[in-house]
């Protein structure tokens, strides 16, 4: 189901942006299109009332940095298919808000908490993000370090996703024939 | 503190997992003993149709720990919502799954049928079945893992850290918990109990009634937290007795087990609150009394937080023997049709009614916008779950937050307002 692969295990890009506390993912692509998949729709509304030069800078491994409590509100899931089509390859936050943290985690999308990331960063600083051990690295030397996943969240990003480690957990215990659930 | 004694949420996952003891900050597979959706395009057919399909799942292990609510669109009677509640019986028939149909909000029949007792973890994709901690039981939101508990029957979860809010005194007249929750997130703050469990005790806990508790407890992810609970009492027990299916087994939070913070709050000391519009953070908080005078068009009283027996006796309290006032459309929704009937017996709703009230049918409807969503430039007075840009219709309608005691007297007003005024 998941449409984006597993992410390599380091992570080279630049910070696309950074948002303050609290913030409302919906906001990137605004409320009027919180309900639109399409690809075309998204990428000409994502980031528009932020930056309308966004879309056309971003490369495949840049992150998103937030402050504490990313992804506050009634998160709706276009948003971050938006910024994935993109490219966008990880959140780094001071915090995440628990319902989006759930929901993005199941994407498969690497959401990292390091504390104090977004003082240590600019946007456009070119950095490297080693997921696994929650580690942000600057092109100083300055690496900052923060809380790495748990060995399941590890196991859901590294499949791409809960639907592809459930699938293939499902797999690796039956056959794909007619079965029970557990 | 010691770390042999246990909160609630500690006890109650510790039951559900492999591990004789869980802590705060472990990570586990916990089977919950329900698994519960409402149907909803793009939630319950794909689910089905993925454990069907990818999954090759023919049967369940176990159907009675799956629970199915047609409860949103029900309102407009059309082809398209027959198709989508058709879909969902048919699958619900297929694996044999219990499947309640227009009977209310199924958070709160959750609660009515005996699903939730004392002690029990239930999760549900959708977060407000936190609503259940009014009874000691945990329910847990889990957005679209909810088919990793289908398939597997179990799901892996950080075990929550728990607030303990230490409740004293009772509420004054014309408060109720919806300004407690509103207070509680001025004083955490959104993301002051994040990932965590809010437990509730203490005699002002015990003072407050069931439909409050319900009320305050459907409303925890406004401070971050994945949920909360309510230390049983004898109120919870009596009514988990007699709904119950099956024997439970309720907890109690051990003495000296470890808080992440702990809060005493006196209720007595609780005013009417109202939100402004675009979501329940603390900088749109604010008592009734400073936002008075703002005009209304729509008032709304119901959804699975309010709505409950409790806040239609508190709306026929405020409105009995007057009128809503001139250019101000009032909406009950009782949030089952077991309050409904209960409200109607009482004469609540003809009270309602002749103050010129619209009752509507149980339903999730009103809440997010579905039945008589609002119109640009209106300014919507309301007890909802949710106060988001276009949550209750354009996404140029405003929505204000607060009690039914403060939406029935602003009814009246035409204006925010509060008891009283």
């Amino acid at each position: 189901m998941s449409a984006y692969p597993p992410p390599p295990d380091v992570i080279d890009g630049a910070v696309a942006w950074i948002f303050g506390d609290d913030f409302d993912i919906d906001l990137v692509v605004g409320v009027a299109n919180i309900k639109s998949y399409d690809p075309d729709h998204l990428r000409s509304v994502c980031m528009a009332a932020y930056d309308p030069g966004f879309v056309d800078r971003v490369r495949p491994g840049d992150i998103i940095v937030g402050g504490r409590n990313f992804g506050y509100g009634h998160p709706h899931y276009p948003p971050m298919v938006a910024l994935r089509n993109l490219g966008i390859s990880a959140v780094v936050a001071e915090s995440f808000s628990p319902g989006f943290w759930r929901g993005e985690t199941f994407n498969g999308m690497p959401l990292i908490t390091v504390p104090g990331i977004s003082d240590a960063v600019a946007v456009g600083d070119d950095v490297r993000l080693d997921w696994r051990r929650a580690e942000v690295s600057k092109q100083d030397g300055t690496t900052i370090t923060g809380h790495p996943p748990n060995a399941r969240t590890v196991a859901v990003i590294e499949a791409g996703g809960s639907y592809e480690l459930l699938l293939s957990e499902h797999r690796s215990k039956q056959p794909l024939t007619e079965g029970s659930a557990r | 503190m010691s770390f042999d004694a246990l909160t609630m949420v500690e006890k109650i996952l510790g039951r559900t997992c492999d591990a004789d003891v869980v802590h705060a900050g472990e990570n586990h597979a916990v089977r919950p003993a329900r698994m519960i959706a409402y149907d909803f395009p793009g939630y319950t057919d794909v689910m089905f149709r993925q454990m069907r399909e990818d999954f090759g799942i023919t049967e369940l292990d176990d159907p009675s720990r799956y629970v199915v609510f047609i409860d949103h669109m029900l309102t407009k009677k059309n082809a398209k919502e027959q198709e989508v509640h058709q879909v969902t019986r048919d699958w619900c028939e297929f694996y044999g799954i219990e499947l309640h149909e227009g009977r209310g909000i199924g958070h709160q029949l959750t609660a009515e049928l005996g699903l939730a007792t004392p002690g029990d973890f239930l999760v549900h994709f959708d977060g407000h079945i936190s609503g259940i901690g009014a009874f000691g039981a945990l329910g847990w939101g889990i957005r679209r893992d909810l088919i990793e508990a289908w398939v597997t029957g179990q799901l892996y979860v950080d075990i929550p850290a728990t607030t303990r809010f230490d409740l004293v005194g009772e509420f004054g007249a014309g408060v109720d918990s919806r300004d407690l929750v509103h207070t509680i997130i001025d004083l955490v703050g959104a993301d002051g109990c994040a990932h965590q469990v809010m437990e509730f005790g203490g005699p002002g806990a015990r003072s407050m009634k069931i439909d409050h508790r319900q009320g305050l407890c459907g409303m925890a992810m406004f401070t971050g937290a994945v949920s909360a609970i309510f230390e049983p009492d004898e109120l919870s027990l009596a009514y988990a007795h007699d709904v119950a299916r099956q024997a439970f087994t309720p907890v109690l939070p051990d003495e000296g087990a470890a808080y992440a913070a702990r809060h005493t709050i006196d209720l007595s000391t609780i005013v009417p609150q109202v939100v402004q519009p675009g979501s329940a953070r603390a900088a749109n908080t604010h008592t009734a009394a400073d936002l008075a005078g703002i005009p209304i068009t729509k008032a709304f009283i119901g959804s699975c937080a309010s709505g409950r027996i409790e806040d239609l006796r508190a709306a026929a309290l405020v409105l009995d023997g007057r009128t809503v006032a001139p250019g101000v459309e009032l909406n009950v929704v009782p949030t089952s049709q077991k309050v409904h009937d209960q409200a109607e017996s009482e004469g609540l709703l003809d009270i309602l009614r002749s103050a010129g009230a619209h009752i509507a049918v149980s339903s999730c409807d009103f809440c997010f916008g579905y039945q008589k969503p609002l119109a640009a430039g209106e300014n919507c007075i309301s007890t909802g779950v949710l106060n988001i840009s276009g949550r209750m219709g354009s996404s140029d309608a405003n929505i204000y937050m607060g009690s039914p005691f403060t939406v029935a007297a602003s009814a009246l007003a035409g204006t925010i307002a509060q008891v009283g005024s």
